[in-house]
């Protein structure tokens, strides 16, 4: 159960689900990607894309248009 | 949660403002209500017409090209309202349409390349400027240099280019004709966004 966090502070959609993507390869089943965004499409782009793939995603807004992703890999 | 609260201070600043404008120009008025409205949606539902476009290629999801289909059939819907009641009852308006020609592809591909860069197209730009995402104010600045640019030399490229004759479907097809048409094609993409969609995710 390892924490990865990765840095898309300010970069554009669709960049931080393209490393998102990529980060999760590296990761084992069960370990959780920690991502912060201020960017409100690349947040709800990432939740879509997560439900999709039926990982499992919490999004909380922790300040005003700062949002906080965690990121199970539930499978492979 | 700034997608779901209201901000009193800020509603009432635009409801004066409008009542003040209201009063030097009803027209003026009218877009301005019109852009706040369109702006509000838009920011509370995230739409995102760049998305729309790109993702069904670059991350194999089609909701909002879904969305944006729905989208399209819902304005042909309204616009042949209006342009059939505005055509019985002799009323007549000037829209901003204008043929196809090889300008319009060259175009649809030097936005498009510009629109995937920048993150957002032109109204997803506006909007995230609004909500703070600073680094959307330089694509601003590209799109009013590129937008006046278009507009200054748009002939000169409709005449080197030229252009097809325009067509008005109805005149062809009849209403109904055109309607079926259009909404039998919108229903064709629809399929192939469903269809591509669950070959992506594989549901």
């Amino acid at each position: 159960m390892a924490r990865f966090q990765l840095d898309i502070w300010g970069e554009m959609c669709p960049i931080p689900l393209l490393k998102a993507q990529k980060k999760l390869k590296g990761m084992n089943i069960g370990d959780i990607l920690v991502l912060e965004t201020e960017h409100s499409c690349t947040s709800r782009a990432i939740v879509v894309w997560a439900k999709d793939r039926a990982y499992e995603i919490t999004e909380q807004e922790v300040a005003n248009g700062i949002w906080h992703l965690e990121l199970t890999k539930t499978h492979d | 949660m700034s997608q779901r609260k209201l901000n009193i201070g800020f509603t009432l600043f635009m409801l004066l403002l409008f009542i003040l404008v209201a009063q030097l120009s009803p027209k003026s008025a009218l877009i301005l209500g019109l852009g706040t409205g369109l702006g509000f949606v838009m920011q509370k539902s995230r739409f995102c017409f760049t998305s729309a476009v790109r993702d069904p290629l670059l991350v194999g999801m089609t909701h909002l090209t879904q969305a944006l289909i729905l989208l399209i059939a819902l304005s042909i819907a309204g616009f042949t309202l209006i342009v059939w009641v505005g055509e019985a009852r002799g009323i007549s308006y000037s829209l901003n349409v204008f043929p196809l020609g090889v300008h319009t592809l060259v175009g649809g591909v030097l936005f498009g390349i510009g629109m995937v860069l920048a993150g957002g197209c032109a109204s997803g730009v506006l909007m995230r400027i609004g909500e703070g995402f600073g680094m959307q104010m330089l694509a601003l600045g590209g799109l009013l240099i590129g937008a006046l640019l278009g507009k200054l030399t748009v002939a000169h490229w409709r005449f080197v280019f030229g252009e097809w004759p325009g067509i008005f479907l109805p005149d062809k097809l009849g209403w109904f004709g055109t309607l079926i048409l259009e909404f039998g094609a919108l229903f064709g993409l629809w399929m192939l966004a469903r269809w591509w969609q669950r070959k992506q995710v594989g549901e």
